[in-house]
């Protein structure tokens, strides 16, 4: 579904390099954990696949169900049912989430020759999916993420993926933030949203989160290269040893500089 | 004071005699004053410090003629422009002269006068108050609206009487051979707790130039409420320089929002005096400008007793070379404790062209009051307009869905439906033109 090969990507006008070759293979089906120390380029990662103007790609390429997305926007790559969300959902005031959705949502279905929803519609569509992550319908008409408690922020992301049915979603440390019930109310909700047809990609600091969504692989990231990947005893080696001592393995067995 | 010369007042830009049309002779009076005070005022320059910012060579550049030697046309038919809420309580005024088919004020409460000034010219109350709450300082604007106005509006609402149905006030200007001036004129009395919302618009049918000065004077008795909305949709190459001015006695509420869409040239004074202990009052505004539009608003809030409550949002969204301008003095007299007042500029920059001056003032003179006041200058937010793209909205709609948004805070103080509707389409129009 997903494959980046020899991804490099700097600072847009800028001589900052930040992702240095990264190589990876997402399948339909497959959940994924990226890992990784303190700014090791997990999100920007996850924003270049999405396309944010921000960064400027140099080198590789990003194909999605074969087609090279590399220079396309951002809203075709949603179109096409890519879904970041953010490590930190902005507040955007005088806009509500359902104004959003529902322009989101028919925009979308326009571009993959879907019939759209009429407001009533989406009301009763959007209603639908409260329970996925026992949203109150309240959160609806407040304007996105203003005033939002950092878990409700998280939440919400996760709320929007479930009304815009991605095939693909990063998922960028939606688990931070989150107290030990809401984590597993959004891991529920995640793994309600996750089927044979999708995929998704967790970046997490936390072993916890992959106790209640489980990966069928772990990444592990470093200085803007995934310098490892694995099953589930991956992380909990990194849990146990950390960075670190990860990192000194690799050097000795020279794979890593 | 030295001689001011006839070529260094506003004379010099007004190609017709400026002479009394006026029956009465009480407005007669304030035409004879105005004229006076217009004679010996100079027009503004840029070393005039409340002037420094503002380029007026939409007005000096032209030479305005009376409606009547303007070759002005007909105004076809308005009715678009009608507010269902206001069908029975409406006053339409074509090119500021009072139109009294186009007119209709059947829907009023008993006791309640909204009609023309000129027909009421010796009705108590004009006579007592028309013209003494307007303030000339060295200004030139209102004096010259003194000087030659006949029409105008005049609203006067009894004691503990509610009007309903908002009162409609629409001016319209015309297509016209030469560019006219028009100086639309309204006073409004409230009395002891009486209530009522008047909607001032103004509306250029065509794409002339003309100089729109309108005058309004209100003045609020104990516990009067007012809602007042003016709305500025001037021709895009017109002129207009208001001078709005609020006087409130105690307990009274004035709540003004003052939009502006139109006018190559926009200048606002609105000033809202306290008169009294205890009132209540907002002076919001909303500027969309775009092209090479200039918009200026020099406010005054006025506080001369204790307890008064007042605020102001101005929020202004400049795109292309469009300028706008704000000055905003908070004035608190010494013995004018416990007042509570707000002032905030905010400005949204669509365009590297585009230029906004911004000076929020406060000039306090009392220890135990809650002023504060801020301004700020911004585009949009990067990440904001990332996250409603990546949403799969496209760029320009995630930056127009922004503005907006901006945009939507003031429209919703409206309070009457269509007036709010009407703004809302006037946003959309700005945000996605061309
Ligand atoms: N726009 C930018 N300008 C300059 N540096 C940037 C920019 N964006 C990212 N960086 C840098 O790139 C590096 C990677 O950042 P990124 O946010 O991708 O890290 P991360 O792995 O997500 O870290 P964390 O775990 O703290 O979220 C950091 O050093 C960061 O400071
Ligand atoms: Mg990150």
């Amino acid at each position: 579904m997903l494959e980046i090969k020899n991804l490099h990507a700097k600072v847009e006008g800028e001589d900052i390099e930040i992702l240095k070759g990264v190589n990876l293979k997402v399948n339909a089906g497959e959940i994924h954990a990226i890992m990784g120390p303190n700014g090791s380029g997990k999100s920007t990662l996850s924003k270049v696949v999405s396309g944010h103007p921000e960064y400027e790609v140099t080198d590789g390429e990003i194909l999605f169900e074969g087609e090279d997305i590399t220079e396309m926007d951002a809203d075709e790559r949603a179109h096409l049912g890519l879904f970041l969300a953010f490590q930190y959902p902005v507040e955007v005031p005088g806009i509500t989430n359902k104004t959003l959705l529902r322009e989101a949502y028919n925009t979308i279905a326009r571009a993959n020759d879907r019939e759209e929803l009429d407001p009533l519609e989406f009301e009763d569509y959007l209603v639908s999916k409260l329970d996925v992550i026992e949203m109150k319908d309240e959160f609806l008409n407040r304007s996105i993420n203003t005033g939002f408690s950092g878990g409700e922020k998280k939440k919400n992301e996760i709320f929007q993926m479930a009304v815009l049915d991605p095939k693909l979603s990063f998922l960028d440390e939606t688990d931070s933030g989150l107290d030990i019930d809401a984590l597993k109310i959004v891991s529920d909700g995640v793994n309600k949203i996750a089927n044979d047809e999708k995929a998704i990609v967790l970046i997490t600091h936390y072993q916890r989160l992959l106790n209640y969504i489980k990966p069928d692989f772990v990444h592990v990231m470093m200085n803007g290269k995934i310098i490892k990947s694995g099953d589930i005893a991956l992380a909990e080696e990194l849990e146990a040893n950390g960075y670190d001592q990860l990192q000194k393995e690799l050097m000795l067995n020279g794979e890593a500089q | 004071m030295s001689e001011v010369l006839a070529k260094d007042t506003i004379l010099s830009y007004i190609g017709s005699e400026i002479e009394s049309k006026a029956s009465s002779v009480s407005i007669r009076a304030i035409n004879e004053r105005g004229r006076e005070a217009v004679e010996k005022t100079a027009f503004p320059t840029k070393k005039d410090e409340d002037w420094r910012f503002i380029n007026l060579k939409s007005i000096t550049k032209n030479s305005f003629v009376s409606v009547n030697d303007a070759g002005v046309k007909d105004a076809g038919d308005i009715s678009g422009h009608y507010l269902p809420e206001a069908l029975n309580t409406r006053l339409v005024f074509v090119n500021g002269v009072y139109n009294e088919t186009l007119s209709s004020v059947d829907g009023l409460p008993k006791g309640v006068i909204v009609g023309n000034l000129s027909e009421y010219a010796d009705h108590e109350t004009v006579k007592e108050y028309l013209g003494t709450i307007t303030n000339y300082e060295d200004d030139v604007f209102a004096p010259f609206n003194d000087a030659v106005f006949s029409d105008g509006t005049f609203i006067y609402v009894p004691e503990e009487t509610t009007v309903e149905a908002p009162i409609h006030i629409l001016n319209v200007f015309t297509d016209a051979e030469k560019p006219f001036f028009a100086t639309p004129r309204l006073l409004f009395v409230g009395e002891m707790y009486s209530k009522a919302t008047i909607i001032e618009e103004h509306i250029g049918l065509s794409n002339n130039a003309y100089l729109n000065v309108p005058v309004t004077e209100f003045k609020l008795f104990s516990g009067a409420h007012v809602h007042h909305a003016r709305i500025q949709r001037d021709s895009k190459t017109a002129s207009h320089v208001s001078r709005p001015i609020a006087m409130l006695d105690g307990h009274a509420e004035y709540h003004s929002y003052t939009i502006c869409l139109g006018a190559k040239l926009f200048r606002n004074d609105p000033r809202v005096i306290q008169n009294a202990e205890e009132v209540d009052f907002t002076v919001d505004g909303l500027v969309l400008i775009d092209g090479e539009q200039i918009a200026d608003t020099h406010s005054i809030m006025d506080h001369r007793f204790a307890h008064g409550r007042s605020h102001q949002l101005h929020k202004c969204v400049i795109n292309d070379e469009a300028h706008s301008i704000f000055n905003g003095k908070i004035f608190v007299a010494k013995d004018a404790q416990k007042i509570d007042s707000f002032q905030e500029n905010r400005n949204l920059l669509l365009s590297d062209d585009g230029k906004v001056n911004t000076k929020p003032q406060l000039e306090i003179f009392a220890d135990d009051v809650l002023c504060s006041h801020g301004a700020t200058i911004g585009q949009l937010s990067d990440e904001e307009v990332f996250y409603l793209h990546s949403r799969g909205l496209t760029e320009q709609k995630s930056r127009e869905l922004l503005v907006y948004a901006f945009a939507l805070e003031s429209v919703e103080s409206m309070e009457v439906e269509s007036v709010e509707k009407l703004l809302l389409d006037e946003v959309i129009k700005y945000t996605t033109r061309d």
